[in-house]
């Protein structure tokens, strides 16, 4: 016998024979005799994976050193990638609906791939455009590989539709012209370039100019504080109904969503904080909201393979500065005790929430711990102070401890009322609760502002930052949620300057405490915040 | 319909040929014992030229059909049969070395043996459908490389297939050269795999039309037999 030939000969020689002589996707005919199911399958995978190359493109072009952790890299890869399959299946599963009845498969099944693509791109520009503060070549590069995904992912798409259509009709097309899809991977990148390079930047923060006041702007936020329903705490509402009041509809919000929305003046969409815990990967400051259906996965299982690890809500989750953090930037001495997602910041002295509850066995211990830094520190000259107190919140389902933490806030209400009402301070108490038990109740700013009458506006929840600010001196920014509401306060006191915005808040990246995280996630556990 | 019938005649007589003990003297055929072992050699060779004769009658008095339509049926027909088609084809079969032969050896072979007649068979059935020159093209395509996917199937079957369901000896082949022992069987799959997915590109101006032909294209990747 004469010397076998291979299969690239026995091919090469056939074809000049005469045969294999049509253009055709190697890779179509084999899903279609495989089974009808199978035809989509790559696209579905190729379709995570890209969208997961999008999304780590996007947060690397905007998380200052995030490509530093390979390990941050692989969670965020692999957290998109799994969280995809579903969506990407369920488009797959309506692909292959149309495919079976396209009376054009060929040119529908390149429109398809087109859409793929362009949804890839899509989530890598918008991606990119709005996460990242300043679009430097490096974001560009990224387009490289994400290209390259989107035109796998739309072969993938083509043949499993064509594969999908073939096996329906027995119709096969013969192969398009791959250059439809070269030229929309270039079409892709340079609308890229285009929006980055037209992009506008966020508007630059400008110095607020601060109208000096001369009595100091005291906040109180009271989490918990029930004053609409059966059991509300009738000696606050008392002493609060002699305040000015704005108020809100209550709804159910994490503590630390809730309080951040008061405190920031922006939506929780804005400033990043949403949750008691978040899912990190360890050792990197990105946090991970584990997507609709995947969070077993990522709460679940990612901490014990050591991937990831649960850590309690921080400042560094925070995208949008706090009041106190804007007033201290504005040269207003600042303090602020207990708040969460708080951190320290240049100018003000800021007591974490976490070392309050570190100290504290209960909701009427952690109020007496902020009570008692917030009376010792104040009285330094500070121009804005604030203390945050859940011992309500905490102690809801305990009508005795309750009790003890409502007569704390009555007492300190008292003290603070009685200031003024002798002008010694601007009195703001924020009283809202992340759990509300009532029906219609409400969230409330109840302002004390020298001799003002009491009365009532409806206002919003973002509202309240820049209404203290302002009273404070501090122009409000005209890119937040929320507006100062002249109204609670004394005739002509609110600053009528607005500034564009007070800029992002840029944080260095914290180091990890694994350790602390631990010991705080296992007190927020036994306060109640955490199950 | 009569295009059809007189290539099941046509295919009918050159079974019966193939089976003699001159060409490849097999036993059996569609499970049952081959003709020329119920009713002796001479019997079969009449059945098979009546067969070949009764072929052509057919076309020459197909109905719905226009004269010219028929010459051009038979034409076909005649090529595939003839000494361009089955007979040459089987004449360099019987001749060949098994040690000598090559692939464009065995490519010659079968494109008379057997692509001849897919060619024929489906050329015929759109000649009659009054089918352009274009359309002809693109299905003499399609026919060409079915012809040679089904020709290595059959190879491969008789290396790897099982009597039982095939309805005839295995191994019968296994001394002569095809694609399944010159290439290996692993090869000789990817091979008709890519043959019939030429055979399906070459539908795509007929579209759906073509379905029922597409059709084939399964049926000779999936055929036990």
């Amino acid at each position: 016998m004469t010397e076998r030939p291979t299969l690239d000969e026995a091919r090469a020689r056939l074809k000049e024979l005469g045969y294999l002589d049509a253009r055709v996707d190697r890779l179509l005919f084999r899903p279609v005799f495989a089974g009808r199911g199978g035809a989509f399958l790559p696209a579905i995978l190729i379709g995570a994976f890209a969208a997961a190359l999008a999304a780590v493109a996007a947060v690397e072009a905007s998380e200052t050193g995030f490509a530093s952790s390979p390990l941050s890299v692989l969670v965020l890869f692999l957290f998109v990638f799994v969280g995809n399959l579903v969506p990407a299946a369920l488009l797959a599963a309506v692909l292959g609906a149309a495919a079976e009845r396209s009376r054009r498969p060929g040119l529908d099944a390149t429109l398809a791939a087109l859409a793929a693509a362009g949804v890839i791109f899509g989530l890598w520009i918008t991606g990119t455009y709005g996460l990242a503060r300043e679009l430097s070549l490096r974001s560009l590069i990224w387009g490289i590989p994400v290209a390259a995904s989107a035109l796998f992912l739309a072969a993938a798409v083509r043949l499993g539709f064509l594969a999908r259509a073939l096996a329906a009709s027995g119709s096969l097309p013969g192969r398009q012209a791959r250059r439809v899809f070269a030229a929309a991977a270039a079409v892709g990148l340079l609308a890229a370039i285009l929006l980055f390079a037209t992009r506008r930047e966020p508007p630059a923060a400008e110095a607020p100019r601060v109208s000096p006041r001369k009595v100091p702007t005291i906040v109180l936020a009271v989490d918990g504080l029930d004053l609409d329903g059966a059991g509300k705490d009738e000696g606050a509402a008392r002493q609060l109904s002699a305040g000015a009041i704005g108020w809100w509809p209550s709804a159910p919000a994490s503590p630390p969503e809730l309080w951040t929305n008061l405190a920031t003046g922006a939506s929780p969409a804005a400033h990043g904080v949403r949750a008691l815990a978040r899912v990190r990967p360890a050792g990197s400051p990105l946090a991970l909201r584990p997507p609709f259906g995947t969070s077993w996965l990522l709460r679940g299982i990612g901490p014990r393979v050591g991937l990831v690890a649960n850590a309690p809500v921080s400042g560094a989750d925070r995208r949008r500065p706090d009041f106190w953090e804007v007033s201290a930037s504005a040269g207003i001495p600042s303090l602020s005790v207990g708040w969460w997602a708080a951190a320290p910041w240049p100018g003000a002295t800021v007591v974490e929430n976490r070392m309050i509850l570190a100290r504290a066995k209960s909701g009427v211990e952690a109020d007496r711990i902020a009570i008692g830094i917030f009376a010792a520190d104040v009285g330094n000259g500070f121009g804005v102070g604030t203390v945050y107190l859940p011992g309500c919140d905490i102690e809801r389902d305990d009508p005795r401890a309750l009790g003890e933490a409502r007569r704390g806030i009555e007492t300190l209400l008292a003290e603070w009322i009685a200031r003024a009402r002798r002008s010694d301070c601007v009195l703001v108490v924020l009283a809202a609760d992340s759990h509300p038990r009532t029906p219609g109740a409400l969230g409330r700013i109840v302002v004390f502002d020298g001799d003002a009458s009491p009365r009532s506006v409806r206002i919003r929840p973002e509202d309240a930052a820049p209404s203290i600010l302002a009273r404070s001196g501090v122009p409000a920014a005209r890119d937040l949620g929320g507006a100062p509401v002249a109204a609670l306060f004394a005739a002509g006191s609110v600053e009528t300057l607005t500034v564009a915005s007070w800029g992002p808040r840029v944080v260095p990246a914290a180091a990890a405490r694994p350790e602390s995280d631990r010991e705080y996630l296992e007190k927020l556990r036994s306060l109640g915040y955490l199950k | 319909m009569a295009p059809a019938v007189a290539v099941e005649l046509v295919h009918a007589a050159s079974l019966v040929l193939d089976d003699l003990p001159s060409m490849d003297d097999a036993p059996r055929r569609r499970g049952r014992p081959a003709l020329h072992r119920v009713h002796g050699v001479a019997t079969a060779e009449l059945a098979s030229v009546a067969l070949l004769a009764r072929a052509f009658e057919v076309v020459a008095e197909a109905p719905d059909t226009t004269p010219g339509a028929r010459v051009r049926i038979g034409r076909e027909l005649a090529a595939a049969v003839g000494a361009s088609g089955c007979c040459s084809g089987q004449a360099a079969d019987l001749s060949a070395d098994p040690a000598a032969v090559t692939l464009d050896d065995l490519e010659a072979i079968h494109a008379r043996k057997t692509g001849a007649l897919f060619v024929a068979a489906v050329r015929g059935g759109a000649i009659a459908g009054g089918a352009g020159e274009r359309l002809l093209t693109s299905l003499t395509k399609f026919a060409r490389n079915l012809g040679l996917a089904f020709q290595i199937t059959d190879d491969l079957l008789d290396l790897e297939g099982d009597p039982r369901t095939m309805g005839k000896d295995a191994g019968r082949d296994a001394h002569r050269a095809n694609f399944a022992t010159i290439l290996g069987a692993p090869s000789s799959h990817r091979l008709v795999d890519e043959l019939l997915e030429s055979a399906l590109a070459a539908l795509s101006p007929l579209g759906r039309r073509a379905a029922v032909l597409a059709d084939l294209a399964r049926v000779v990747r999936d055929r036990r037999s």
